[in-house]
């Protein structure tokens, strides 16, 4: 499906986020994933303001004179397979964070320039990917 | 699910009209049934003026900026319910779902503006106007407000007025239009959660009997109405008759001309959402594009290209970019305009009756149009359709386009694509319309600058929002005074 509107990006971040924070949040309740549960709970924490942050910026920065169509952008391109995260060792954890993490800085630094006409939801997801940046940085580390 | 029945909102209660008569209210997606409304009747409305009328002693005493504080509560609400209130608008009008959440923030930003009343409803002083005499101007409320809403934006219009007018201590009747009632009910709730004094916003629901109970009441000391152009004269005349302020406020025929030097490719996502944004059942809308000297060719090739992306369907689907119109009937009545267009002459390039949503096969939906080689004589060319029905005309110069557009008796916006800020200086300069679009296809004001036209598209003086709004809803008290 297209994201050809303001509202189908943003509502595909929340959806992305709302994954995530189910991914760390399954995770984060294994025994398997030890030395890395802090990690994922700063993840869950950081997920929930990301959702905030998201809706905000859809409610706050929307405004029909610039509304226009986006062309070229689609959600298959951020898709990933949905797994159970139960019966996961820690590595396995570790390797999926990293393709998640990895999704979101893609999908959301291209969102920023797909929306860069609108410079408050560009910079918001300009301020997104670099979180996941620093994400993928942390998730490396404890590789 | 059963239809949800609407109800008035009087004194802070919900109360069911006096009327004993109802029509539906559909999903124009769907067209499917969703709510049952009251037609009103005058008595309706003489409850909610006498809720209003006696609230106004204690309301006009609250010190601005307590009531700013309600506004500040409101406006929080709003936010926490927005996706609510955007969900609702678009599931009773049909329009696309971002376009529902970029109209509640307009709504929103009303609110915002009219929060600076300490600032903007201050008057002006001066010391010794003559030997010993001071003179100062504050300003007043003045009773009891209404309202007569229009379909087309259910959120925002009648908050272009309401907070204005109890933000400076007046009292208000909100009628909201019978297509479209379920959005201000919404609101209405979020209202009464916050707690406004009981009586001070009120809402009545109903048709031609609550419109004319408002115009005739005594009581009722300024309407504010957005809708046609018949309607407006008749409201602006009948306001005159009874001695109410009235800012009256009608229809368009909107013309977006693109010149020779445009930079087509940057123009082209803001000239569809001009012609197809609200499924052109806006008053900003363009409605007749002209392509002037050499980039006809080019402009109609591109413009109808881009338009055949244009994604219709449920506007709650968030990969719609245009939703139904708002009813069969005015479906109808846009499609009529079509075989006059065809009749007239017009080439019909791109046909939007064709369309068919999978899924949807009883919603109201037209896909866009398009004629070209439509001169300034034709209907399609002076009459407002409110539809995605596109026009075009070709011109040879920009005198060309300065003479079509003032003569078309509507004045309320028009736009210009150009590289040039010449042609934009001389384009904004001549033109009578009041809202100007220099690379901008919705030349649409926000709260803090007036909303409004000129010619037969309104009639008053005294614009929507912006910073004159606090003049329509207060009296200027003049003090002149000397102490011995």
């Amino acid at each position: 499906m297209d994201l050809n509107s303001f509202g189908a990006v943003l509502t595909f971040a929340e959806e992305i986020e709302q994954r995530d924070l189910q991914f760390y949040t399954d995770a984060a309740a294994e025994e398997s994933v030890g030395v890395h549960r802090d990690m994922y709970d700063s993840f869950i924490r950081e997920n929930k303001k990301n959702i905030s942050l998201i809706q905000r910026t859809r409610r706050e920065n929307v405004t029909e004179m610039i509304l226009e169509p986006i062309r070229h952008f689609y959600r298959k391109n951020y898709q990933l397979q949905e797994n159970p995260a139960e019966g996961n060792d820690a590595t396995a954890f570790l390797d999926i964070a990293n393709a998640r993490e990895r999704r979101a800085f893609t999908f959301y630094t291209d969102g920023a320039d797909k929306l860069r006409s609108l410079a408050e939801v560009s910079r918001s997801l300009k301020l997104l990917a670099k979180k996941h940046k620093r994400r993928l940085k942390l998730i490396n580390n404890h590789a | 699910m059963a239809p949800t029945r609407i109800r008035n909102y009087i004194d802070g209660e919900w109360i069911d009209s006096q009327s004993t008569s109802f029509t539906d209210i559909y999903n124009p997606a769907k067209g499917e049934k969703i709510a049952l409304f009251p037609v009103g009747t005058a008595t309706d409305v003489d409850m909610a003026v006498q809720a209003a009328k006696a609230a106004f002693p204690y309301w006009r005493e609250t010190p601005p900026l307590t009531r700013a504080r309600y506004l500040f509560r409101l406006k929080e609400a709003f936010e926490e319910n927005f996706d609510e209130i955007s969900r609702t608008l678009t599931i009773e009008h049909g329009k696309a779902i971002d376009e529902a959440r970029g109209e509640v923030r307009r709504m929103i930003e009303n609110v915002e503006h009219a929060t600076g009343v300490t600032t903007l409803m201050c008057g002006y002083t001066l010391e010794d106007v003559a030997q010993n005499i001071d003179c100062y101007g504050h300003r007043q409320p003045l009773g009891v407000f209404g309202c007569i809403a229009p379909y087309n934006f259910p959120a925002m219009v009648p908050w272009w007025f309401l907070p204005y007018a109890v933000v400076t201590g007046n009292t208000f009747v909100l009628k909201p239009s019978e297509q479209v009632p379920m959005t201000q009910s919404k609101v209405m709730e979020i209202v009464d959660e916050v707690g406004f004094p009981e009586g001070v916003i009120n809402m009545v629901h109903g048709s031609r009997n609550v419109v004319n109970g408002m115009l005739d009441h005594p009581d009722i000391v300024g309407i504010s109405f957005v809708g046609s152009t018949p309607t407006a004269r008749y409201i602006y005349q009948k306001c005159g008759e009874t001695g109410k302020r009235v800012q009256s406020l009608g229809g368009a025929k909107n013309i977006v001309a693109v010149m020779e030097d445009a930079d087509l490719e940057r123009s082209m996502p803001s000239l569809l959402t001009s012609f197809y944004g609200c499924t052109g059942q806006r008053c900003l809308s363009g409605s007749i594009l002209v392509a002037v000297g050499t980039i006809g060719d080019r402009l109609v090739k591109q413009f109808t290209d881009a338009s055949h992306n244009v994604s219709v369907g449920d506007g709650l689907n968030e990969q719609t970019f245009m939703g139904p119109l708002i009813s069969k009937e005015h479906l109808a009545r846009v499609t009529g305009f079509i075989e006059k267009g065809i009749e007239e002459g017009a080439e019909l390039i791109m046909d939007g009756r064709k369309i068919k949503v999978e899924g949807y096969p009883d919603g109201y939906y037209l896909g866009p149009t398009i004629f070209d080689q439509v001169n300034g004589d034709m209907s399609i060319a002076k009459e407002e359709i409110f539809g995605p029905v596109v026009s075009i005309i070709r011109t040879g110069s920009l005198d060309d386009v300065v003479d079509l557009i003032n003569s078309r008796g509507f004045a309320n916006a028009a736009s210009i694509y150009t590289s040039s800020g010449k042609t934009a200086r001389e384009f904004k300069y001549r033109i009578k319309p009041s809202m100007v679009g220099v690379n901008i296809g919705i030349a649409a004001p926000m709260s803090f600058f007036p909303f409004g036209g000129a010619g037969n598209s309104m009639f008053g003086d005294i614009k929507g929002h912006g910073q004159e709004i606090f003049l329509f809803y207060t009296d200027m008290k003049v003090v002149i005074e000397r102490w011995f």
